[in-house]
């Protein structure tokens, strides 16, 4: 009877949901605000009007410093240079008699820079030209940068696979351990490779290893994290049926949690891998070995017909790779 | 055998999931706990392997007070199934039951999965029993029906050579064909093995038709302990607190 004189509200009168409110034109007015200043502060006005212009000066509208900068690098960059050419004279066992595979020599000119009269001289000598040298040094280079990314894998793998188990919660030891695990691989994300690479070729000196440990050291706090999460996240059912028959802890990651996750992991490792060779790529050029120290090189010389060497073996390497890779995935899931 | 001293668990929500209860199973009884859901059939169920502590009173098992530093020891001495398996889906049947044998391997070698040939072929022994072929052996848990599983999960908990085998609802989530013929695999297999069984149900007619002994809880409390010849109507009503309907339903139907 009491629920019958208190009448509920008359469904014509119910609130019900409005999408644009005073509240939300407000909202909207001040995000517009707040991103039109950062946009400024990124230079992102300037850059649609640079590529604005770019593209009036391609039909033959005005000029443009962005085209003019792509057109100077494109007209040095084609044909890209495959060849290795040696002035004779700088080769210390040099053998007229007995060339390399191809290899010809091509007499030719070079200017020298005289700086203390300001003048340029031009010398004739002859060079020895390997028709593919250039190729084939890119590409040892190319694999050494693939073998950089493989082994900063494995040592991310070693590192990230203690930590992650110490840094998932219900395997962790301890709370402390947790925190502390979880607070360790934060760091090593924290650290991007490049910084890293910085330090290292102090330590280590000019190669692959600062490379590899750059890698390994970086990719770890992701990996780790990962993999934490995925042993969180794994069912608890199997894991507490093989607990309770009075398993270790480790005999239950082992048989409960790791043939759940494994697919997942693998996912990750080799998501990992590509990117780390994608890496790789770059940290040569603060010293850390690979093809990017032989890219910075000719980059500082403008030899910009190399560098479209180089570019085009990247490309092509992480193209064939993400085949690879996808093909593997296919395999193995 | 199995003892269980005037044991009580009241949970952090103040809930008296089990209130005072003294019971004595014998060895190799096929007991069948009975009751409506929250009458404290699993929670007295998981105070045998130690997944519920008792907030008060003793749990001891042929003389072994459970305890912290006895859980290990007893916990190998139990196998257990359970409502929804349990078992790890993308693990062969045959590590599956010989999982169940984990504590008595050497870490090392469980990391590889090299299992001693022995309990190899005693697990082959097991799922035979229980109806498996050769050919079920290294296909995934994941790609078997729900009763071929089930049979697992018994292959595993038998595997253990237990004296004691917890059964928590093995059939709740099977067909009645295919619940009878598990729990008569169930019923076989602690017979041949010379094991006792704990099993919880909630189908009244498997339990008159399995259990050595039937224990009926309400509310925590023990409300029958008996033969299920004495297992009579009124308190089968009483027990799941079914009140006579007021209308008939076939007088109902009929009209």
């Amino acid at each position: 009877m009491n629920s019958q004189m208190k009448r509920e509200k008359h469904w014509q009168d119910w609130e019900v949901h409005r999408a644009i409110t005073p509240k939300s034109i407000a909202i909207a007015f001040v995000l517009f605000i707040l991103l039109s200043i950062s946009a400024h502060n990124t230079e992102i006005d300037k850059a649609a009007v640079e590529t604005s212009k770019a593209v009036l000066s391609v039909v033959g509208i005005g000029e443009s410093q962005v085209l003019d900068g792509a057109v100077r690098f494109g007209t040095k960059a084609f044909p890209i240079q495959i060849s290795e050419r040696t002035p004779v004279n700088r080769l210390n066992d040099f053998d007229r008699n007995d060339l390399p595979l191809f290899a010809y020599i091509e007499m030719g000119e070079e200017r020298d820079y005289d700086a203390l009269t300001n003048t340029w001289t031009t010398e004739k000598m002859e060079f020895l030209v390997e028709p593919l040298g250039y190729l084939q040094k890119v590409l040892v280079k190319m694999w050494e940068t693939i073998e950089m990314g493989f082994w900063g894998t494995v040592i991310s793998i070693m590192i990230s696979l203690p930590l992650g188990i110490l840094a998932s919660r219900n395997y962790a030891p301890y709370r402390s351990v947790y925190t502390v695990a979880r607070g360790w691989l934060s760091l090593h994300r924290a650290m991007p490779e490049l910084i890293v690479a910085l330090f290292l070729v102090l330590m280590f000196g000019f190669g692959p290893i600062a490379g590899v440990l750059a890698l390994a050291i970086h990719t770890s706090g992701v990996l780790g994290k990962f993999f934490a999460d995925e042993i969180e996240n794994a069912p608890p059912g199997p894991q507490q049926a093989l607990g309770s028959s009075g398993a270790g802890a480790l005999k239950v990651l082992r048989y409960a949690v790791f043939p759940h996750v494994y697919p997942a992991w693998i996912a990750y490792v080799q998501y990992i891998f590509e990117r780390n060779i994608r890496t790789a790529t770059v940290l040569g050029i603060v010293g850390a070995g690979g093809i990017g120290m032989e890219l910075k090189g000719r980059w500082d010389l403008f030899d910009y017909d190399h560098v479209a060497t180089i570019l085009l073996i990247i490309f092509l390497t992480v193209v064939v790779l993400e085949y690879f890779s996808q093909k593997l995935r296919n395999h193995a899931l | 055998m199995l003892k269980f001293e005037s044991v009580s668990r009241v949970y952090d929500d103040g809930t008296k999931a089990v209130d005072n209860v003294s019971l004595h199973i014998r060895p190799g009884e096929f007991c069948v706990l009975l009751g409506p859901s929250g009458a404290g059939k699993s929670t007295l169920m998981n105070m045998v392997n130690g997944v519920v502590e008792p907030s008060e009173g003793s749990v001891t098992l042929g003389g072994l007070l459970l305890n912290k530093k006895n859980l290990s020891t007893i916990q190998r001495r139990i196998g257990m199934i359970h409502q929804q398996l349990h078992l790890v889906p993308r693990l062969s049947v045959l590590h599956n039951v010989l999982a169940g044998k984990l504590p008595e391997v050497g870490f090392w070698r469980s990391l590889i999965k090299s299992f001693p040939l022995r309990d190899q072929k005693r697990a082959c022994q097991l799922l035979d029993e229980v109806g498996l072929e050769e050919k079920h052996l290294h296909r995934r848990a994941s790609a078997m029906s729900g009763g071929q599983q089930q049979r697992v999960a018994i292959a595993r908990a038998f595997i253990s050579s237990p004296e004691v085998v917890l059964a928590d609802e093995p059939v709740a989530s099977l067909d009645p064909a295919m619940s009878r013929s598990v729990l008569n695999s169930l019923k076989t297999s602690a017979k041949t093995h010379g094991a006792t069984v704990i099993c919880t149900l909630h189908q009244l007619d498997y339990a008159l038709e399995f259990a050595d002994r039937i224990i009926a809880l309400r509310q925590g409390e023990i409300f029958f302990d008996g033969k299920p010849s004495e297992l009579d109507e009124s308190i089968q009503t009483q027990l799941y607190n079914l009140e006579k309907p007021q209308v008939n339903i076939e007088e109902l139907v009929a009209a």
